[in-house]
Parts: C-alpha cells; structure tokens; sequence
C-alpha cells in the first residue's frame, strides 16, 4: 500500500483520563489533524485537540430572525392586504395577536437551524467513514476512547506516528486505509 | 440508606485560602455612610418638593427597591431547596441584601402615612359605587394594616431565619444546617409566593380598585426577581473592584447570574404578556379601563418604552455569552434593566395618581395602510406621548427609586461589613468555588 | 471542632449521591440499557402490545363512525359545544409537556439527574403530542378539508383567520411536534449508533444496518460531539420557551374568550404547571413498572423518583395557587358572573367533578411532603394515577362547567358524554401505548451516551487514573 491509500492511524486508550492526556500529547508534539472518537463527549477534549468551538449560533440566529419576518410578513399580507378582514373588533393586522404565531415560526426555522446545521457542519449522515476498517473501533461508542491521527497530517509518518502513539500509552494501534 | 457518617465540611482556610473572608475592619464604612446619607437626602429632598404626589413617588421606589430584597429571600431559599452548588457564595450576599428588610419595614412608614391619599379610591368611596363597597371585606384599613404586619413579619422571619442559621454554619461547620435549610425552604416558599402576590395585589393593583388581574402577583414577582440579579451583579462587581469576592464569585459565577437575569427578562415579558394579550383580546370594559388609563398622559410612550427597554433591547444585549462574561458589558445590562424597572413601576402606579376626568384617549386605533407609514406614525406617537410623560412626570418619580436603591446598597454594606463574605464553612462550597459552565 | 452526626446518605450535603448506582462501569451501563431491546421479547409485552393494537384498532373505528357520522355522535351540544375532544386534547397536550421539560429546562438548570429519564419521557411526548392532535382534528368535522388550517392557497382564495387561538394551537402543536421529535432524535443518534455497532459485532446484520441508518454514519469523533452539544444546548434553550408557550397558546383557546372561568390572566402560566404536573404524573406512571420489569434500579434509583415526587409537589401545588387565586380575584373583582360561575363549580351540578380535580390535583401531592413516601415506587405509582386522573378532571371542570351555564338561564344545560366519547378517548390509549411499546422493545429507553457523561469516569481528571476509590473499573 502506497501512502495515498492511508486514511490515518487509530488507537485506543481505555479512560476518558487516558484519552484526554493522550490528546494533549499529541497535539503538543505537533500533529493537528487530530480527532477523538469517544462514547460521550469528554469535558475539555475540545481544548487538548485544540479545536475550535462550535459556529452553529449563528446559523440559528439568523434562521430565527428568517422565522420572525416570514411569519410577521405572511400574516400581514394574508390577513391585512391580501384578504383583508375584520373579525372580533380588530384591525386586520393586530399586533399582539400576531405574537404567538412569530414565536412559533421562530423557534422551528431556529429547531431547523440547530437540527440540519449541525448535520451540515458534521457532513452527516454519511454511508460510510474509514474509520470503521479498525478492529476494535465499535467499541467507541460503548466503553473504549480512539485517538485519530489523519494521513494528511503533515507531520504523519507511518511508522513514525504509530510509534508515538504506541509509545503514549495506546492499545489497538492500526493503520486504517481509505 | 441510612448510613451515618461524621463529617464536618471543608473551610474555605483549606479550600481556597487566598480568598478574603471578611471586609477588613474600617473598610467599606465611607462608602456604607455615603450611601445611607445620599440616599436619605434623595428621598428627603423627594419629601420636601413632592407635596402629595411624594407618596406615589415614594411608592414607585419602594416597590422597586422592595422587590429586589424579596428577590434576595427567594434566591436563598430556591438556593437551598435545589440543593444548588455553584451559587454558594452568591447567596451570601444575597442573604445580606435581604438583611434589610427589617429596614424595609420601617421605610413602609411614609406610605402608611400617605394611606389615604394612596389608596383614596377605596377609602374613600363614591357612595353608589357598588363595586368597591362589595370588596370592603377585603379592602378596609384595620384588615389592610394587619396584612402589612402579616407580610412582614413573614419575610423579616424568614430572613432572619435562614440569614442567622447560614452564618452559624460559619462557626459550627455542621452539614445538617444545609439539610435542615432545604426542609424548611419548601413551606417557605410556599409562604412566600403568597405573601407577596398578596403584598403586590395590596400594594399596586388596589390603587385602582376596580381592576383585578389573576396573572398580577406573578407579574410583579418577575420583575423584582429580574432587579434582584441587576442589583447582585451590581454590588458583587462593586465589591470585586474594592478587593473583595474575588475567587469567590468569578466569571463563571457572573455568567450564572447573567443567564438568570436574562430568564427573568423573559419570563417578565412572558407574564406581561400573557396579562396585556387576554384583556386586549377579550376587550372587557371592566379590565381594559386599567390599560386605557395606561395610554393616555404619555404613558403610551413609557408602554412602548417598556417593550423595548425591558425586553427586546436586553433580550438581543444579553443573548450573548460573551456579553455575559464580561464584567463591563454585563454591568452595563444591569444598570439599564434597574432603570426599566424604575420605568415599569412607575407604568403600574403612577398613572392612577392624576384624576381620572380625562376624555377618551384621542387616538383610535387607525387602520395603517403601509409598514412605513406606521413606524412613522408610530415614532411622531411616541415622541409626542414622551414629551407629555416629561411634562407630567415629577423628579421625585426618579429621586425616591434612587434614594431606596442606596439606602439598600448601605444596608447591604452594614450586613456585608459584619458577616463573613461567603459561607466559610459551606459543605458545598468547594463545589462552587471550582464551578464551570458548560 | 465538634464531628457531626448527618442523617442519611443520599442528602448528605458534602456529596452528591451517585447518579447510577452499583457496581457499573460504561460497558455495564451499554449493557444494561441495549440489553433490553437485544433480549428475546418477553411474553408480557406480547400482552400489553396485543392490548394496546386492540384498543388503536378500536380508535380507528371510533374515528371511521364519526367521520361517516357526524360530529352528532359525540355528547356535545349547545351550550356545551367543547365536551371530551378538547378535554382530551388538552390533557394529551399536558402530559406532552413533561418530556421536554426534562430534556430542556433540567438540562439548562444542569440537573443531571435528568439523563436517566429523559430519553423515555421524551418519547412519551411525541406519543402524547400524537394522541393529542388527532382530538382538534377529527372535532373539525370534515376532516377531508382540514389542510384549510394552513395557509395554503385554496379554490375560495381565503387565508386562515390569524387572529383565532385555535390557529395559533395549528402552529404551537405541530411546532411542538416537530421541534420534540428532532431533539429527541438528535439524542438517539449515538445510542443508535451503539446499537448499531452492538447488532455488528453480534452478527445481526439486519438490524445493524436497520438502526445503521438512522445512527447516519456516527462514530463518535469528537469534532462531532462539539457541533452536537452545541445543537442540544441550542434545542434546549429553544424548547424551554417552547414548552412554556405551547401550554399557554392551548390555555389562550379558553382565556381570550368573555366566558367567566375561562377568561382570567393566570391561565398561561396556571396551564403550563397543569401540564408539567399531568406530565411528571405519567412519566411515574410508566417509569415506575418499566423500572421494575427491565431491571433499571440501578439508573433509574429512588433518588431519581424522589426528585420526580418533589417536581409533582411543587407543580402541584402551583396548581393549587392558581385555582385559589381564581376564586379569590372571582370574589375580589365584584363581577357576578365570574362569582356565580366559581360558586357553581364547587356546588353545582359538576360539584363532583370540581371536588375529584381538587382532590387528586391539590391534596394527593401533599403527600409528598413525607420522604418515605417519596422514596416507595408502590405509593409513587398510586399517586401519580391519581394526578392522571385530576388532571383529565381540571378540563372536564374547565371546559364544561363554564359552558353549561349559559348567560342566560334558558340556555342551561347538562353535558353527559355518548359511548362514542368514552370509546374514542379510551382508543387514544391505545395509540399512545402502542408507539410506547413499540419504543420499549426497539430502541434505547434510557440515553445511554448521557448516563456515561455524568458518571464520575467520565471527567478526565477523575481520580487520578483508575482504579480509583470510587469504583468504577473493577
């Protein structure tokens, strides 16, 4: 096999301490196309991979603020301009009854937001991922903690990168291939 | 289950022994006395150039500023009943603050003074005035008087109460104290939630007696409990720049308290809401009559003041988490949400001090053709409705709110100044000294 | 310094009880919960299964005679045109309401003992929110053109009346629906995920690559879980307003109406306790036995139930303050009508009805005052059929006793339900339990990957290493 053909190497570490300290090894030595591949998310992970937080408050931002002038603009137009009329002694456009309706568009273009960007962000749902040629990789989502270490890394190296991760205390150590 | 174990909690010597426990002795007492004369000479000042209108003006402060010791009582109780952890030091000062209310209860003086001015709608009556005659079981001075007794001498213990066993911890370090709070914050609460929607219904919704609202108690609440957060914010910041709490109340502990006053500006909007929604809907002369007396007199404006300035300018400020950490920001939100408050107050009581020999309000409800022709209109309302509220309001309306507000922040510093700055001896308090957010 | 005696352990206040307790480490834990559904079906869930298809079957037909019939069939009649389908809507609704509330409110408040409870309870919302829906639906009457509630164009070129409450409930619900339904299955997906991987390595390749597809590809990298937890916090934040507008936008049906009893301003917030309330109740209901069967004690502990008793007391109690407050402002306001209609609650002709809510709703939590009580699943369980059933009284009383009093008296009337109504409402058991079956046997009842973040392991800097004092690698 060529080095083309490599997707990374994986280990597997046994505590969520392990991994943690494992992670800040890595990234400490150099290497930042890291991932961790864990059963819950571990408190700090974040920070040891030196991985950026999250910017999906902004697509729920504006997908709520969307909500809102779609929901005010449909009610306005259908029932004040469209078709206007009155009914219950109040003027075709009432503000306050058109609260909780905004409110709702609201909260499900923000639902959608969350929902679908986070899919987005994490380029799921997906058939298929090299990660799954480890051997012992279905443990991670029961009781066993992976460290990822990409290919493309540029300072992978095969045999180099195995090494320090044998040599930081991972088990399972294998070179999984795309 | 019942296993038993002898254990006393940690001190803080052990925990984090570079935070200071108390205000060095001396310190904090110019600022205690300034607070206290600035304050006095406000309200005094208010006295002297109110005439009559002094006691409305009086009042809009006194419910504001009450409702923050209130809010101070209830943080300690739903500290202790939740079992809460990161809030430890937090309820200290929040125990400080509701060591005023005793005080509180002698600064209740001045509206029992102006009693039958306040409350002249219902003392004394239009003859044929069925309405308020069938509430006289209700609304006469000898049952209103012992109510006021009732309400305070509610609070005043419960303060006391749950004040003097949080500080004995201080000394004893017994962990029982924390389980026997939480017991008794069950009832207290309980009592609480009463007390003070009856408090509110005597004290605001009564000027106008013809009005009722079920929802009112809890609207009230949540604009006191909101102040509460502003002010705890406010004085724990303050505290921090002098040298104090610092290691104790942190970031962490700033962004709690961010988030709640943020919750509390919400669920303020959602409970006024929900009051202005059904009686706009339903349209019932009997409740609408309140809000129609809210339209006219440039009380629209302060209306419109409000949806803006207690909800939707707060809300979009302090969304944010960086708002919320950080100090200058979150104090910024702070002083604005107690200056709404002061306008909210005002909003609920001083549109019933004027007479109510006004015609109908001139403006119907016009139907507007085009988006912008009513923001234009609606701007050319509100600034004409704000210069009629200028004309109308009195400097007292402001004066006496800020004059209460120091007095509390020097009441506070005497407590703050005599008790330990967190609980010493808390067993949860190395949980709150190491607190994280997510 | 004087040692001091402290009572019992789990309200020892120098530390937290443990959130699962035994001897259980993660792989334990993945055990216990996918063991449940990997299990061979037991006989008794073949039972309550056929019971529950039998009773869904009996819905379907209920609903077939109406549609073919008319909405005749049912009890109501002028004045008491809102009889059992809204009383049933509104109590489906209510009890749709307590999932959420765990899943959202609990998570914002970092009550991790939520984790153990939410997955179920959430589930039983959409099931609830389903019950819930088809009531409004099938009351239109011509349920063929029901697509009229949305704003689509039709032939007549009308737009739906925005101003009418029941509209806002088309938007409330459906939002509620679909918003519940996505958190609930964002939270599935590593669970999924694990029973995925489980059914792989077991040589089930069937359901491996039936559960394959909803667990869309998760494997757990970290760099996902910072997305994910952002969107649950997201969720959670959006759902907490949700939940509270949902209850309020079903209780503005009643309050933007002149209708004395129906139209008082602490209906938003007095509904919204009602149904956190009736919520909390059914989630007892169905823990309590789902415990006992599956072999839960050990994630679901009494602790757990002990805090879901105080939440009944609490809510409960509110209930309390909200029906004490409208008799009092009744009273206080001097409208005779709004007096005449609390008085004819509590002595007229729905007197039992008013004194069954009261009972169940106000003074049955009042038990939970006593910690023993709390902490035994048998007395939980009895409890909470009680809050059931006042809670499906408190729409009776609302609905009905307002609207059997006309404001004038030639109009008065007395609602009696048809077999019709009783069957129907009886059916929507029948769904709401089929789907909760169904959910028991195949799919993670309890959120497995949340369980392992709160146990103590699952901090990084846990006890040094392991083999730590606490117990959890053996």
């Amino acid at each position: 096999m060529t080095n083309n053909t490599k997707w990374g190497v994986v280990a597997e570490f046994d505590s969520a301490a392990s991994i943690y300290h494992a992670a800040e090894k890595v990234t400490h030595h150099g290497y930042t196309r890291v991932d961790a591949h864990t059963p819950f998310p571990v408190h700090g992970l974040d920070r040891a991979l030196r991985q950026g937080p999250s910017p999906l408050g902004w697509i729920v931002v504006c997908c709520g603020a969307t909500g809102i002038c779609l929901a005010q603009l449909m009610m306005w137009w259908m029932n004040g301009h469209d078709y206007v009329f009155w009914v219950s002694g109040k003027t075709p456009y009432a503000w306050p009854s058109t609260i909780p309706i905004t409110f709702e568009c609201m909260v499900l273009l923000s639902g959608f937001g969350a929902v679908f960007g986070m899919f987005g962000l994490n380029r799921l749902p997906r058939l298929h991922h090299p990660i799954f040629r480890h051997s012992t990789i279905w443990r991670a989502t029961d009781d066993r903690f992976f460290l990822s270490i990409e290919a493309t890394d540029p300072k992978f190296d095969s045999r180099e990168t195995v090494r320090f991760l044998e040599s930081i205390g991972g088990k399972h150590v294998e070179i999984v291939e795309e | 289950m019942t296993a038993t174990a002898h254990m006393t909690a940690p001190s803080l010597q052990q925990l984090a022994p570079t935070i200071v426990p108390k205000v060095k002795d001396g310190d904090l007492a110019t600022a205690q006395l300034g607070a206290l004369v600035l304050g006095a000479a406000l309200i005094g000042g208010a006295w002297a150039t109110g005439g009559e209108r002094f006691y409305f003006s009086y009042l809009v402060g006194y419910m504001g500023v009450l409702g923050i010791c209130l809010g101070a009582l209830f943080f300690t109780m739903v500290q202790h009943i939740t079992r809460a952890g990161w809030g430890i030091c937090v309820r200290r000062l929040a125990e400080n603050i509701m060591g005023a209310l005793p005080l509180m209860a002698l600064l209740f003086v001045p509206i029992y003074v102006g009693f039958d001015h306040l409350f002249h709608h219902w003392v004394h009556p239009d003859p044929n005035d069925h309405l308020v005659a069938g509430k006289s079981a209700w609304l006469n001075k000898n049952f209103f008087v012992a109510r006021i007794v009732i309400y305070f001498a509610i609070w005043i213990a419960m303060a006391f109460f749950f004040r003097r066993a949080s500080l004995q911890q201080d000394e004893n370090g017994d962990p029982a104290v924390s389980l026997r709070l939480s017991r008794v914050a069950a009832p207290g609460l309980l009592l609480f939630a009463l007390s003070v929607t009856f408090a509110a219904f005597d004290w605001i919704m009564s000027l106008d007696p013809h009005w009722f609202s079920t929802i009112f108690g809890l609207t009230y609440f949540a604009g006191a409990y909101m102040a509460f957060f502003a002010f705890t914010i406010l004085m724990a910041k303050w505290l921090g720049k002098r040298g104090y709490l610092r290691g104790a109340i942190t970031v962490e502990h700033y962004h709690d308290l961010g988030k709640l006053m943020f919750a509390f500006v919400v669920f303020w909007t959602y409970t006024n809401f929900s009051q202005y929604m059904l009686i706009w809907y339903a349209n019932l002369p009997e409740e609408t009559r309140w809000f129609a007396d809210r339209a006219e007199g440039g009380w629209g404006a302060i209306g419109t003041l409000l949806v803006f300035g207690h909800f939707f300018i707060p809300f979009g400020f302090l969304m944010s988490r960086h708002v919320k950490r950080n100090g200058v920001t979150l104090s910024i939100g702070a002083i604005l949400l107690l200056v709404v408050h002061c306008f909210d107050m005002q909003f609920l009581i001083l549109p019933t001090a004027g007479s109510h020999e006004q015609g109908p309000a001139e403006h119907g409800a016009g139907h507007v053709a085009n988006a912008a022709e009513a923001v234009e209109t609606g701007i050319a309302r509100f600034t004409h409705d704000f210069g009629t509220y200028l004309h109308g309001v009195h400097w007292a309306d402001f004066g006496c709110f800020v004059g209460l507000f120091f007095v509390l922040v020097g009441a506070t510093l005497w407590n703050v100044r005599r008790a330990n700055l967190v609980p010493l001896r808390d067993p949860r308090l190395a949980e709150a000294l190491h607190f994280q957010n997510f | 310094m004087t040692a001091i005696l402290v009572v019992d352990e789990p309200e020892n206040p120098l530390r937290r009880a443990a959130l699962v307790e035994g001897k259980n480490d993660f792989a334990s834990v993945t055990n216990i919960i996918a063991g449940v559904a990997e299990k061979r079906t037991p006989k008794g869930w073949y039972l309550m299964f056929g019971c529950a298809i039998a009773l869904l079957l009996n819905l379907g037909a209920m609903i077939g005679y109406l549609v073919f019939n008319g909405i005749g069939v049912w009890g109501n009649n002028i004045p008491v045109g809102w009889g059992w389908p809204i009383v049933n809507f509104v109590f489906w609704i209510g009890i749709g309401h307590a999932g959420t509330l765990i899943s959202a409110i609990l998570f914002l408040f970092r009550q991790k003992w939520r984790t153990s409870i939410n997955r179920a309870s959430e589930a039983m919302t959409i099931f609830a929110v389903m019950a819930a829906g088809i009531f409004p639906a099938i009351h239109v009457g011509r349920i063929w053109v029901i697509y009229w509630v949305f704003p689509l164009p039709n032939q007549m070129s009308l737009w739906p009346n925005f101003k009418s409450p029941l509209l806002w409930d088309v938007f409330a619900v459906s939002t509620y629906f679909t918003i519940s339904a996505l958190f609930w299955f964002v939270g599935l997906i590593p669970d999924l995920a694990t029973f995925r991987d489980r059914a792989m390595k077991a040589g089930r390749t069937v359901a491996a690559k039936a559960y394959g597809v909803f667990a869309f590809g998760w494997h757990g990298s970290n760099r996902h879980w910072i997305h994910y937890e952002k969107a649950y916090l997201i969720l959670a934040a959006l759902s907490t307003p949700l939940v509270l507008s949902v209850h309020s936008i079903v209780s503005f049906d009643f309050a933007v109406s002149l209708l004395p009893g129906w139209h008082t301003t602490i209906f938003p917030p007095y509904f919204v306790a009602g149904a956190i309330f009736s919520g909390f109740g059914m989630v007892i209901t169905l823990m309590v036995p789902a415990r006992q069967w599956l072999g839960l004690h050990e994630l679901i502990t009494l602790n757990h139930l002990d805090n879901i008793a105080k939440i009944l007391l609490l809510t409960g109690t509110m209930v309390g303050y909200a029906y004490g407050m409208e008799f009092f402002i009744a009273w206080y306001s001097g409208v005779e009508y709004e007096q005449f209609c609390f008085i004819n609650r509590a002595t007229g002709p729905y007197w039992w009805a008013y004194w069954i809510m009261v009972t169940c709703n106000v003074v049955s939590p009042q038990f939970f005052w006593i910690r023993s009580i709390r902490r035994n699943p048998m007395a939980l369980f009895v409890i909470s059929i009680f809050v059931n059933i006042g809670m499906w009284f408190e729409r009776f009383v609302i609905t009905v006793s307002s609207l059997n009093r006309d404001f004038m008296p030639s109009s008065w009337g007395y609602f009696s339900p048809t077999l019709i109504d009783v069957l129907t409402y009886v059916g929507s058991f029948g769904l709401f339990f089929t789907f909760f079956l169904l959910f028991c046997r195949f799919l993670p009842i309890l959120a497995i990957s949340e369980v392992k973040g709160v146990m103590p392991e699952a901090n990084p800097h846990h006890g040094g290493h392991h083999g730590a004092s606490n117990g959890g690698h053996h």
